[in-house]
Protein backbone atom coordinates (compact mmCIF):
# COMPACT_ATOMS: atom_id res chain seq x y z
CA UNK A 1 0.00 0.00 0.00
CA UNK A 2 1.23 3.60 -0.85
CA UNK A 3 2.15 5.80 2.11
CA UNK A 4 -0.72 8.98 2.03
CA UNK A 5 0.45 11.12 5.23
CA UNK A 6 3.53 10.45 6.96
CA UNK A 7 4.97 12.28 9.78
CA UNK A 8 8.73 11.85 11.75
CA UNK A 9 9.15 14.17 14.60
CA UNK A 10 6.36 16.86 14.19
CA UNK A 11 6.57 19.97 16.66
CA UNK A 12 4.76 22.89 17.33
CA UNK A 13 4.81 25.72 19.32
CA UNK A 14 2.56 28.73 20.04
CA UNK A 15 4.36 30.91 21.84
CA UNK A 16 6.98 28.63 23.46
CA UNK A 17 3.99 26.66 24.67
CA UNK A 18 4.82 23.10 23.05
CA UNK A 19 1.63 21.66 21.62
CA UNK A 20 3.11 19.04 19.22
CA UNK A 21 6.40 17.32 20.88
CA UNK A 22 7.08 15.23 18.12
CA UNK A 23 4.32 13.17 16.29
CA UNK A 24 4.90 10.04 14.50
CA UNK A 25 2.42 8.61 12.34
CA UNK A 26 1.89 6.72 8.70
CA UNK A 27 -1.30 6.64 7.32
CA UNK A 28 -1.59 4.51 4.32
CA UNK A 29 -3.95 5.20 0.87
CA UNK A 30 -7.42 3.72 1.20
CA UNK A 31 -6.62 3.75 5.20
CA UNK A 32 -9.21 5.22 7.98
CA UNK A 33 -7.22 6.67 11.06
CA UNK A 34 -8.80 8.62 14.14
CA UNK A 35 -7.09 10.55 16.06
CA UNK A 36 -8.23 10.85 20.19
CA UNK A 37 -7.27 12.16 23.25
CA UNK A 38 -8.25 14.85 25.62
CA UNK A 39 -9.19 18.87 24.41
CA UNK A 40 -5.37 20.37 24.47
CA UNK A 41 -3.04 17.33 23.33
CA UNK A 42 -2.66 18.61 19.71
CA UNK A 43 -5.33 16.82 17.58
CA UNK A 44 -6.54 19.73 15.81
CA UNK A 45 -3.61 21.54 15.27
CA UNK A 46 -2.12 18.24 13.79
CA UNK A 47 -4.46 17.84 11.20
CA UNK A 48 -4.19 21.39 10.41
CA UNK A 49 -0.09 21.00 9.57
CA UNK A 50 -1.53 18.59 7.15
CA UNK A 51 -3.07 20.84 4.88
CA UNK A 52 -0.42 23.64 5.94
CA UNK A 53 -3.10 25.90 7.60
CA UNK A 54 -0.77 26.01 10.50
CA UNK A 55 3.27 25.54 9.91
CA UNK A 56 4.64 22.89 11.99
CA UNK A 57 7.82 24.18 13.53
CA UNK A 58 10.26 21.40 13.22
CA UNK A 59 10.42 17.50 11.85
CA UNK A 60 9.16 15.83 8.42
CA UNK A 61 5.73 15.72 7.53
CA UNK A 62 4.81 14.46 3.69
CA UNK A 63 1.97 14.10 2.22
CA UNK A 64 1.83 11.59 -1.07
CA UNK A 65 5.53 12.01 -0.78
CA UNK A 66 6.05 15.35 -1.04
CA UNK A 67 6.88 17.62 1.81
CA UNK A 68 4.58 19.75 3.54
CA UNK A 69 5.42 23.50 3.32
CA UNK A 70 8.73 23.14 1.73
CA UNK A 71 10.07 21.44 -2.20
CA UNK A 72 13.56 19.63 -1.56
CA UNK A 73 16.34 20.83 -4.45
CA UNK A 74 19.89 19.82 -4.45
CA UNK A 75 19.74 18.68 -0.77
CA UNK A 76 18.39 22.00 0.11
CA UNK A 77 14.82 22.89 2.07
CA UNK A 78 13.11 25.69 -0.13
CA UNK A 79 9.77 27.31 1.23
CA UNK A 80 6.62 26.66 -0.96
CA UNK A 81 5.53 29.58 -2.64
CA UNK A 82 1.81 30.55 -1.48
CA UNK A 83 0.67 29.44 -5.40
CA UNK A 84 2.28 25.77 -4.48
CA UNK A 85 0.63 25.44 -1.03
CA UNK A 86 -2.50 26.30 -2.99
CA UNK A 87 -1.69 23.65 -4.78
CA UNK A 88 -1.27 21.39 -2.66
CA UNK A 89 -4.48 21.81 -0.16
CA UNK A 90 -6.68 21.51 -3.14
CA UNK A 91 -5.78 18.20 -3.09
CA UNK A 92 -6.80 17.87 1.00
CA UNK A 93 -10.17 17.92 1.83
CA UNK A 94 -11.39 19.69 5.04
CA UNK A 95 -14.67 19.50 7.33
CA UNK A 96 -14.35 21.80 9.86
CA UNK A 97 -16.05 21.56 13.59
CA UNK A 98 -18.14 24.64 12.97
CA UNK A 99 -18.77 23.59 9.03
CA UNK A 100 -17.54 26.98 7.82
CA UNK A 101 -20.02 26.79 4.99
CA UNK A 102 -19.96 30.30 2.65
CA UNK A 103 -22.48 32.32 4.31
CA UNK A 104 -23.65 34.16 1.74
CA UNK A 105 -23.63 31.94 -1.22
CA UNK A 106 -25.95 29.03 -1.53
CA UNK A 107 -25.89 25.41 -1.15
CA UNK A 108 -24.62 25.19 -4.94
CA UNK A 109 -22.25 27.76 -5.10
CA UNK A 110 -20.66 26.66 -2.41
CA UNK A 111 -20.22 23.28 -3.97
CA UNK A 112 -19.42 24.94 -7.21
CA UNK A 113 -16.81 27.98 -6.11
CA UNK A 114 -14.15 26.07 -5.88
CA UNK A 115 -14.43 23.67 -8.83
CA UNK A 116 -14.69 26.76 -11.10
CA UNK A 117 -12.35 29.26 -8.98
CA UNK A 118 -9.49 26.93 -8.14
CA UNK A 119 -9.83 24.53 -10.41
CA UNK A 120 -10.97 25.89 -13.59
CA UNK A 121 -13.78 23.86 -13.57
CA UNK A 122 -16.20 24.89 -15.98
CA UNK A 123 -19.99 26.57 -14.18
CA UNK A 124 -22.62 23.49 -15.87
CA UNK A 125 -20.18 20.83 -15.27
CA UNK A 126 -19.31 22.05 -11.55
CA UNK A 127 -22.86 22.61 -11.32
CA UNK A 128 -23.61 18.68 -12.56
CA UNK A 129 -20.91 17.31 -10.19
CA UNK A 130 -21.96 19.07 -7.45
CA UNK A 131 -25.23 17.97 -7.99
CA UNK A 132 -24.23 13.98 -8.13
CA UNK A 133 -22.63 14.97 -4.35
CA UNK A 134 -25.64 16.75 -3.05
CA UNK A 135 -27.51 13.45 -3.74
CA UNK A 136 -24.56 11.37 -2.62
CA UNK A 137 -25.24 13.59 0.97
CA UNK A 138 -28.80 13.08 0.97
CA UNK A 139 -29.70 16.97 -0.08
CA UNK A 140 -30.37 17.38 -3.56
CA UNK A 141 -33.25 19.05 -3.01
CA UNK A 142 -31.74 21.99 -0.69
CA UNK A 143 -29.29 23.45 -3.69
CA UNK A 144 -30.97 26.77 -3.68
CA UNK A 145 -30.99 27.13 0.58
CA UNK A 146 -28.47 29.47 2.14
CA UNK A 147 -26.58 27.65 5.23
CA UNK A 148 -28.58 29.25 7.55
CA UNK A 149 -31.35 27.64 6.70
CA UNK A 150 -30.02 24.66 7.06
CA UNK A 151 -29.61 22.44 10.17
CA UNK A 152 -26.51 21.45 11.91
CA UNK A 153 -26.28 17.99 10.63
CA UNK A 154 -27.51 19.20 7.05
CA UNK A 155 -24.62 21.77 6.64
CA UNK A 156 -22.13 19.46 7.70
CA UNK A 157 -23.35 17.42 4.84
CA UNK A 158 -22.84 20.33 2.49
CA UNK A 159 -19.24 20.86 3.89
CA UNK A 160 -18.32 16.92 3.19
CA UNK A 161 -19.88 17.75 -0.14
CA UNK A 162 -18.03 20.85 -0.43
CA UNK A 163 -14.76 19.22 0.15
CA UNK A 164 -15.35 16.62 -2.04
CA UNK A 165 -16.09 18.59 -4.95
CA UNK A 166 -12.57 19.29 -5.28
CA UNK A 167 -11.83 15.46 -5.79
CA UNK A 168 -9.38 15.39 -2.84
CA UNK A 169 -7.03 12.47 -2.68
CA UNK A 170 -7.01 12.75 1.43
CA UNK A 171 -9.83 13.87 3.19
CA UNK A 172 -9.45 15.80 7.28
CA UNK A 173 -12.35 15.99 9.62
CA UNK A 174 -11.72 18.27 12.74
CA UNK A 175 -14.07 17.00 15.31
CA UNK A 176 -17.17 17.15 12.62
CA UNK A 177 -20.20 16.00 15.18
CA UNK A 178 -18.86 18.12 18.32
CA UNK A 179 -20.68 21.05 17.54
CA UNK A 180 -24.05 19.31 16.69
CA UNK A 181 -27.18 18.23 18.50
CA UNK A 182 -26.95 14.37 19.46
CA UNK A 183 -29.70 13.58 17.23
CA UNK A 184 -28.24 14.99 14.28
CA UNK A 185 -24.51 13.46 14.14
CA UNK A 186 -25.76 10.08 13.10
CA UNK A 187 -26.41 11.68 9.64
CA UNK A 188 -23.11 12.68 9.63
CA UNK A 189 -21.26 9.59 10.39
CA UNK A 190 -23.02 7.42 7.86
CA UNK A 191 -21.60 9.92 5.33
CA UNK A 192 -18.56 9.02 6.73
CA UNK A 193 -19.00 5.54 6.60
CA UNK A 194 -20.19 5.25 3.38
CA UNK A 195 -16.91 7.47 2.70
CA UNK A 196 -14.91 5.33 3.79
CA UNK A 197 -16.36 2.74 2.39
CA UNK A 198 -15.76 4.10 -0.81
CA UNK A 199 -12.22 4.11 -0.65
CA UNK A 200 -11.25 7.50 0.59
CA UNK A 201 -7.90 7.91 2.65
CA UNK A 202 -9.31 9.72 5.90
CA UNK A 203 -7.87 11.16 9.10
CA UNK A 204 -10.58 11.57 11.61
CA UNK A 205 -10.46 14.01 14.89
CA UNK A 206 -13.19 12.90 16.84
CA UNK A 207 -14.54 11.60 20.41
CA UNK A 208 -17.01 9.50 19.06
CA UNK A 209 -15.44 6.53 20.07
CA UNK A 210 -18.50 4.35 18.39
CA UNK A 211 -17.30 5.68 15.05
CA UNK A 212 -13.45 4.73 15.67
CA UNK A 213 -14.82 1.67 16.65
CA UNK A 214 -16.76 0.91 13.64
CA UNK A 215 -14.74 2.74 11.52
CA UNK A 216 -11.35 3.39 11.60
CA UNK A 217 -8.46 0.73 10.75
CA UNK A 218 -5.99 2.67 13.22
CA UNK A 219 -6.77 4.79 15.90
CA UNK A 220 -4.27 7.15 17.67
CA UNK A 221 -4.01 8.27 21.03
CA UNK A 222 -2.42 11.56 21.35
CA UNK A 223 -1.76 12.76 24.63
CA UNK A 224 0.19 16.04 25.73
CA UNK A 225 1.64 16.63 22.01
CA UNK A 226 2.94 13.08 21.46
CA UNK A 227 1.26 9.85 20.13
CA UNK A 228 0.80 7.71 23.45
CA UNK A 229 -0.59 4.85 21.87
CA UNK A 230 -1.92 3.66 18.50
CA UNK A 231 -3.22 0.06 16.81
CA UNK A 232 -6.44 -1.42 15.64
CA UNK A 233 -10.01 0.24 17.52
CA UNK A 234 -10.81 -2.88 19.41
CA UNK A 235 -7.22 -3.50 20.91
CA UNK A 236 -6.80 0.57 21.44
CA UNK A 237 -10.83 1.05 23.18
CA UNK A 238 -11.26 -2.47 24.24
CA UNK A 239 -7.65 -3.44 26.23
CA UNK A 240 -5.87 0.08 26.53
CA UNK A 241 -2.29 -0.45 27.36
CA UNK A 242 -1.29 3.02 28.49
CA UNK A 243 -2.58 4.41 32.23
CA UNK A 244 -3.43 7.59 30.75
CA UNK A 245 -5.47 5.92 27.45
CA UNK A 246 -7.00 4.16 30.35
CA UNK A 247 -8.24 6.66 31.81
CA UNK A 248 -9.08 9.33 29.12
CA UNK A 249 -11.28 6.24 27.89
CA UNK A 250 -13.01 5.70 31.44
CA UNK A 251 -14.03 9.72 31.09
CA UNK A 252 -15.27 9.76 27.20
CA UNK A 253 -16.99 6.09 26.93
CA UNK B 1 -59.54 41.54 19.81
CA UNK B 2 -58.30 43.38 23.30
CA UNK B 3 -61.72 43.59 24.48
CA UNK B 4 -62.45 40.01 25.22
CA UNK B 5 -64.71 39.09 27.35
CA UNK B 6 -63.97 37.80 30.61
CA UNK B 7 -66.49 35.51 32.25
CA UNK B 8 -69.39 37.85 31.90
CA UNK B 9 -67.58 40.93 33.46
CA UNK B 10 -66.88 44.22 31.97
CA UNK B 11 -63.31 45.05 31.71
CA UNK B 12 -61.76 48.19 31.89
CA UNK B 13 -58.61 49.37 29.90
CA UNK B 14 -55.87 50.89 31.86
CA UNK B 15 -56.25 54.76 31.34
CA UNK B 16 -52.90 56.18 30.07
CA UNK B 17 -53.78 60.03 31.17
CA UNK B 18 -49.84 61.16 30.62
CA UNK B 19 -49.97 59.60 26.95
CA UNK B 20 -52.71 61.97 25.86
CA UNK B 21 -51.57 65.03 27.94
CA UNK B 22 -48.44 64.45 26.27
CA UNK B 23 -49.92 63.67 22.32
CA UNK B 24 -52.14 67.32 23.46
CA UNK B 25 -49.03 69.06 23.54
CA UNK B 26 -47.31 67.44 20.48
CA UNK B 27 -50.50 68.49 18.46
CA UNK B 28 -50.16 71.64 19.71
CA UNK B 29 -46.63 72.24 18.57
CA UNK B 30 -47.38 70.84 15.34
CA UNK B 31 -50.19 73.63 14.66
CA UNK B 32 -47.59 75.93 15.60
CA UNK B 33 -44.62 74.75 13.29
CA UNK B 34 -47.40 74.77 10.01
CA UNK B 35 -49.19 77.99 11.25
CA UNK B 36 -45.49 79.63 11.17
CA UNK B 37 -44.31 77.78 8.39
CA UNK B 38 -47.28 79.50 5.82
CA UNK B 39 -48.12 82.37 8.01
CA UNK B 40 -48.01 85.93 5.79
CA UNK B 41 -45.88 88.83 7.31
CA UNK B 42 -46.56 92.70 5.68
CA UNK B 43 -44.81 93.70 2.99
CA UNK B 44 -45.00 97.37 4.07
CA UNK B 45 -46.62 98.21 1.21
CA UNK B 46 -50.34 98.68 0.69
CA UNK B 47 -52.24 98.56 -2.49
CA UNK B 48 -55.21 100.48 -3.87
CA UNK B 49 -58.08 99.96 -6.41
CA UNK B 50 -60.94 102.58 -7.59
CA UNK B 51 -63.97 100.75 -7.10
CA UNK B 52 -66.91 103.08 -7.55
CA UNK B 53 -64.93 106.30 -7.80
CA UNK B 54 -63.44 105.29 -4.56
CA UNK B 55 -59.81 104.62 -3.79
CA UNK B 56 -59.87 101.94 -1.73
CA UNK B 57 -56.26 100.66 -0.17
CA UNK B 58 -55.41 97.42 1.86
CA UNK B 59 -51.97 96.68 3.08
CA UNK B 60 -49.90 93.94 1.32
CA UNK B 61 -48.92 90.48 2.62
CA UNK B 62 -46.35 87.64 1.77
CA UNK B 63 -45.00 84.44 2.60
CA UNK B 64 -42.98 84.58 5.86
CA UNK B 65 -40.96 81.58 4.41
CA UNK B 66 -40.93 83.07 0.42
CA UNK B 67 -42.78 80.04 -0.81
CA UNK B 68 -42.98 82.17 -3.86
CA UNK B 69 -39.33 82.49 -4.11
CA UNK B 70 -39.23 78.54 -3.81
CA UNK B 71 -41.89 78.24 -6.57
CA UNK B 72 -39.95 80.49 -8.78
CA UNK B 73 -36.32 78.96 -8.04
CA UNK B 74 -37.00 75.32 -7.30
CA UNK B 75 -36.87 74.02 -11.16
CA UNK B 76 -35.28 76.90 -12.73
CA UNK B 77 -32.46 75.46 -14.78
CA UNK B 78 -29.61 76.97 -12.46
CA UNK B 79 -30.76 75.08 -9.65
CA UNK B 80 -30.66 72.24 -11.59
CA UNK B 81 -27.02 72.60 -12.80
CA UNK B 82 -26.75 73.22 -9.23
CA UNK B 83 -28.35 69.54 -8.53
CA UNK B 84 -26.52 67.99 -11.24
CA UNK B 85 -23.15 69.11 -9.94
CA UNK B 86 -23.68 68.34 -6.40
CA UNK B 87 -24.51 64.59 -8.15
CA UNK B 88 -21.87 64.65 -10.14
CA UNK B 89 -19.35 65.89 -6.49
CA UNK B 90 -21.41 63.43 -4.72
CA UNK B 91 -20.60 60.41 -6.83
CA UNK B 92 -16.96 60.84 -7.58
CA UNK B 93 -16.02 61.50 -4.38
CA UNK B 94 -17.48 58.71 -2.40
CA UNK B 95 -15.94 56.60 -5.81
CA UNK B 96 -12.63 57.41 -4.72
CA UNK B 97 -13.16 57.41 -0.65
CA UNK B 98 -15.05 53.42 -1.21
CA UNK B 99 -12.09 52.53 -4.06
CA UNK B 100 -9.12 53.94 -1.72
CA UNK B 101 -10.86 53.42 1.54
CA UNK B 102 -11.07 49.35 0.77
CA UNK B 103 -7.57 49.37 -0.26
CA UNK B 104 -6.58 50.89 2.85
CA UNK B 105 -8.83 48.55 4.65
CA UNK B 106 -6.64 45.86 3.74
CA UNK B 107 -3.22 47.57 4.05
CA UNK B 108 -3.97 48.25 7.09
CA UNK B 109 -4.79 44.69 8.38
CA UNK B 110 -1.73 43.78 6.63
CA UNK B 111 0.74 41.47 8.79
CA UNK B 112 3.77 43.52 7.03
CA UNK B 113 4.15 46.95 9.34
CA UNK B 114 5.64 48.84 6.50
CA UNK B 115 1.78 48.41 4.59
CA UNK B 116 -0.35 48.65 7.93
CA UNK B 117 1.63 51.91 9.40
CA UNK B 118 1.31 54.48 6.69
CA UNK B 119 -2.60 53.07 6.02
CA UNK B 120 -2.95 53.87 9.88
CA UNK B 121 -0.89 57.27 9.50
CA UNK B 122 -3.68 58.16 6.18
CA UNK B 123 -6.40 57.64 8.54
CA UNK B 124 -4.95 59.72 11.86
CA UNK B 125 -4.34 62.57 9.01
CA UNK B 126 -7.29 62.41 7.34
CA UNK B 127 -9.45 61.99 9.93
CA UNK B 128 -7.90 64.15 12.17
CA UNK B 129 -8.25 67.50 10.19
CA UNK B 130 -11.67 69.18 9.18
CA UNK B 131 -12.66 68.56 5.54
CA UNK B 132 -13.45 71.90 5.30
CA UNK B 133 -9.18 72.80 5.72
CA UNK B 134 -8.24 70.17 3.33
CA UNK B 135 -10.31 71.44 0.53
CA UNK B 136 -9.01 74.75 1.09
CA UNK B 137 -5.52 73.01 1.26
CA UNK B 138 -5.99 71.44 -2.26
CA UNK B 139 -7.51 75.16 -3.78
CA UNK B 140 -4.32 76.60 -2.80
CA UNK B 141 -1.78 73.70 -3.26
CA UNK B 142 -0.08 75.95 -6.29
CA UNK B 143 0.81 77.99 -3.46
CA UNK B 144 2.94 74.88 -2.42
CA UNK B 145 3.95 73.25 -5.66
CA UNK B 146 3.76 75.88 -8.44
CA UNK B 147 4.35 72.92 -10.85
CA UNK B 148 2.75 69.23 -10.38
CA UNK B 149 5.85 66.90 -10.52
CA UNK B 150 5.81 63.06 -10.24
CA UNK B 151 9.01 61.47 -10.20
CA UNK B 152 11.91 59.60 -8.06
CA UNK B 153 12.87 61.14 -4.67
CA UNK B 154 16.40 62.02 -5.28
CA UNK B 155 16.90 61.14 -9.07
CA UNK B 156 16.87 63.24 -11.95
CA UNK B 157 13.85 61.14 -13.00
CA UNK B 158 10.13 62.74 -13.86
CA UNK B 159 7.19 60.78 -14.76
CA UNK B 160 4.65 63.35 -15.45
CA UNK B 161 4.89 67.32 -14.92
CA UNK B 162 2.14 69.52 -14.74
CA UNK B 163 1.23 73.68 -14.22
CA UNK B 164 -0.82 73.18 -10.78
CA UNK B 165 -3.50 75.24 -12.43
CA UNK B 166 -4.87 72.12 -13.64
CA UNK B 167 -6.39 71.79 -10.17
CA UNK B 168 -9.35 73.84 -10.52
CA UNK B 169 -12.36 74.27 -7.78
CA UNK B 170 -14.18 71.36 -9.15
CA UNK B 171 -10.91 68.96 -8.84
CA UNK B 172 -9.93 70.87 -4.96
CA UNK B 173 -13.59 70.07 -4.08
CA UNK B 174 -13.36 66.09 -5.75
CA UNK B 175 -9.82 65.73 -3.75
CA UNK B 176 -10.60 67.09 -0.83
CA UNK B 177 -13.64 65.17 -0.07
CA UNK B 178 -12.76 62.04 -1.84
CA UNK B 179 -9.53 61.83 0.08
CA UNK B 180 -11.15 62.50 3.49
CA UNK B 181 -13.73 60.10 2.78
CA UNK B 182 -11.21 57.44 2.07
CA UNK B 183 -10.00 57.80 5.64
CA UNK B 184 -13.50 57.29 6.99
CA UNK B 185 -14.54 54.35 4.20
CA UNK B 186 -10.72 52.24 5.43
CA UNK B 187 -12.70 52.50 8.94
CA UNK B 188 -15.95 51.16 8.14
CA UNK B 189 -14.24 48.61 5.30
CA UNK B 190 -11.73 47.81 8.48
CA UNK B 191 -14.50 46.53 10.31
CA UNK B 192 -16.53 44.77 8.10
CA UNK B 193 -13.67 42.80 7.22
CA UNK B 194 -12.58 41.62 10.76
CA UNK B 195 -16.51 40.57 11.19
CA UNK B 196 -16.25 37.99 8.96
CA UNK B 197 -15.63 34.93 10.74
CA UNK B 198 -12.14 33.44 10.49
CA UNK B 199 -13.46 29.91 9.90
CA UNK B 200 -14.45 31.14 6.60
CA UNK B 201 -11.03 31.98 5.82
CA UNK B 202 -9.96 28.89 6.93
CA UNK B 203 -12.45 27.14 4.68
CA UNK B 204 -11.77 29.08 1.81
CA UNK B 205 -7.94 28.18 2.06
CA UNK B 206 -8.85 24.81 2.96
CA UNK B 207 -10.50 24.45 -0.63
CA UNK B 208 -6.85 25.75 -2.19
CA UNK B 209 -7.85 29.51 -2.84
CA UNK B 210 -4.89 32.50 -2.55
CA UNK B 211 -5.11 35.14 -0.44
CA UNK B 212 -6.33 37.22 -2.82
CA UNK B 213 -9.38 34.75 -4.19
CA UNK B 214 -10.59 34.49 -0.75
CA UNK B 215 -10.50 37.63 0.16
CA UNK B 216 -12.04 39.13 -2.82
CA UNK B 217 -14.73 35.91 -3.13
CA UNK B 218 -15.30 35.03 0.62
CA UNK B 219 -14.13 38.14 2.74
CA UNK B 220 -15.39 41.03 1.28
CA UNK B 221 -18.87 39.75 -0.22
CA UNK B 222 -19.71 39.21 3.23
CA UNK B 223 -17.86 42.05 5.15
CA UNK B 224 -21.09 43.76 2.53
CA UNK B 225 -23.38 43.11 4.76
CA UNK B 226 -21.59 45.19 7.82
CA UNK B 227 -20.28 47.79 5.48
CA UNK B 228 -23.19 48.88 3.19
CA UNK B 229 -24.87 50.56 6.42
CA UNK B 230 -22.45 52.93 7.06
CA UNK B 231 -21.52 53.70 3.35
CA UNK B 232 -25.30 54.58 3.30
CA UNK B 233 -24.53 56.91 5.43
CA UNK B 234 -21.85 58.10 4.16
CA UNK B 235 -23.23 59.18 0.97
CA UNK B 236 -25.36 60.57 2.47
CA UNK B 237 -23.27 62.69 4.66
CA UNK B 238 -21.35 63.09 1.49
CA UNK B 239 -24.16 64.57 -0.62
CA UNK B 240 -24.73 67.48 1.96
CA UNK B 241 -20.82 67.93 2.27
CA UNK B 242 -20.11 68.68 -1.04
CA UNK B 243 -22.33 71.90 0.28
CA UNK B 244 -18.64 72.92 1.63
CA UNK B 245 -17.10 73.31 -2.09
CA UNK B 246 -19.26 76.95 -2.70
CA UNK B 247 -16.85 77.90 -0.50
CA UNK B 248 -14.19 77.93 -3.23
CA UNK B 249 -16.59 78.96 -5.79
CA UNK B 250 -17.72 75.70 -6.79
CA UNK B 251 -21.30 75.99 -8.20
CA UNK B 252 -23.03 73.19 -6.64
CA UNK B 253 -26.33 73.33 -5.48
CA UNK B 254 -25.59 75.47 -2.65
CA UNK B 255 -23.49 77.18 -4.89
CA UNK B 256 -25.59 78.63 -7.24
CA UNK B 257 -28.30 79.46 -4.20
CA UNK B 258 -25.87 81.77 -2.75
CA UNK B 259 -25.01 83.17 -6.13
CA UNK B 260 -28.73 83.87 -6.70
CA UNK B 261 -29.39 85.51 -3.38
CA UNK B 262 -26.66 87.38 -3.85
CA UNK B 263 -27.98 89.78 -6.30
CA UNK B 264 -31.64 89.07 -5.44
CA UNK B 265 -31.02 89.36 -1.43
CA UNK B 266 -34.43 86.59 -1.21
CA UNK B 267 -32.11 84.91 0.86
CA UNK B 268 -34.20 82.67 2.92
CA UNK B 269 -36.14 81.39 -0.57
CA UNK B 270 -32.88 80.05 -1.79
CA UNK B 271 -31.65 78.45 1.40
CA UNK B 272 -35.06 76.74 1.80
CA UNK B 273 -34.69 75.64 -1.93
CA UNK B 274 -31.61 74.16 -1.90
CA UNK B 275 -32.76 72.64 1.31
CA UNK B 276 -35.70 70.98 -0.77
CA UNK B 277 -33.01 69.72 -2.83
CA UNK B 278 -30.78 68.06 -0.66
CA UNK B 279 -33.79 66.43 1.22
CA UNK B 280 -35.51 65.02 -1.62
CA UNK B 281 -32.04 63.56 -2.86
CA UNK B 282 -31.18 61.86 0.53
CA UNK B 283 -34.33 61.01 1.05
CA UNK B 284 -34.02 58.38 -3.01
CA UNK B 285 -30.42 57.67 -1.71
CA UNK B 286 -32.38 56.51 1.83
CA UNK B 287 -34.55 54.60 -0.46
CA UNK B 288 -31.84 52.63 -2.44
CA UNK B 289 -29.99 52.19 0.41
CA UNK B 290 -32.70 49.90 1.85
CA UNK B 291 -32.52 47.46 -1.01
CA UNK B 292 -29.27 47.44 -1.47
CA UNK B 293 -28.85 46.33 2.21
CA UNK B 294 -31.79 43.93 1.20
CA UNK B 295 -29.69 42.59 -1.20
CA UNK B 296 -26.61 41.71 1.04
CA UNK B 297 -28.31 40.52 3.83
CA UNK B 298 -28.56 37.33 1.33
CA UNK B 299 -27.92 34.67 3.56
CA UNK B 300 -27.26 36.09 6.77
CA UNK B 301 -31.47 36.51 7.45
CA UNK B 302 -33.43 33.27 7.47
CA UNK B 303 -36.31 35.69 5.85
CA UNK B 304 -35.72 38.42 4.13
CA UNK B 305 -37.01 41.94 6.02
CA UNK B 306 -40.07 42.98 3.74
CA UNK B 307 -39.95 46.06 1.20
CA UNK B 308 -42.27 48.77 2.06
CA UNK B 309 -44.03 47.33 -1.10
CA UNK B 310 -44.69 44.09 -0.08
CA UNK B 311 -45.50 45.39 3.71
CA UNK B 312 -48.30 46.87 2.25
CA UNK B 313 -49.50 44.18 0.56
CA UNK B 314 -49.70 41.97 4.14
CA UNK B 315 -51.07 44.70 6.03
CA UNK B 316 -53.85 44.69 3.44
CA UNK B 317 -54.07 41.22 3.37
CA UNK B 318 -53.94 40.69 7.02
CA UNK B 319 -56.44 43.40 7.93
CA UNK B 320 -58.77 41.74 4.87
CA UNK B 321 -58.02 38.93 7.40
CA UNK B 322 -58.91 40.41 10.02
CA UNK B 323 -62.57 42.14 8.47
CA UNK B 324 -63.19 38.33 7.33
CA UNK B 325 -62.53 37.00 10.52
CA UNK B 326 -64.53 39.44 12.98
CA UNK B 327 -67.42 39.53 10.19
CA UNK B 328 -67.85 35.64 10.44
CA UNK B 329 -67.26 36.22 14.49
CA UNK B 330 -70.54 38.43 14.13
Amino acid sequence: MTTMVEARGVTKSYANVPVLRGVDLVVSQGEVACLIGPSGSGKSTFLRCINHLEKHDAGELRVEGNLVGYQLHNGKLYESSDKQICGERANIGMVFQRFNLFQHLSVLENLTIGQVKVRGVKEDDAKRRARELLARVGLESRERNYPSQLSGGQQQRVAIARALAMEPRLMLFDEPTSALDPELVGEVLDVMRDLAASGMTMIVVTHEMGFAREVANTVYFLDQGVIEESGAPADMLGSPRSERLRSFLSKVL
Amino acid sequence: MSTEEHSGLEVVPVRHVGQWVGAVVVLVFIAMVVHTLFSRIPTGLSACVTRAGQRVCHATTKWRFQWNVVGRWLFSSDMLHGVLLTLELTAVAMLIGIVLGVFIAILRLSRNRLLSGPAWVYTWFFRGTPVYVQIFFWFEVGLLYPRLTLGLPFLPVTFVSAPSTIISGITAAILGLGLNEAAYMAEIARAGIISVDEGQVEAATSLGMTRRQSLRLVVLPQAMRVIVPPTGNEVISMLKTTSLAASIGVLELFGRAQNIYASNYEIIGLIITASLWYLFLTTVLSIGQFYLERRFARGALRTQPMTPIQRLRHDVTSLRGLVRHSAVAR
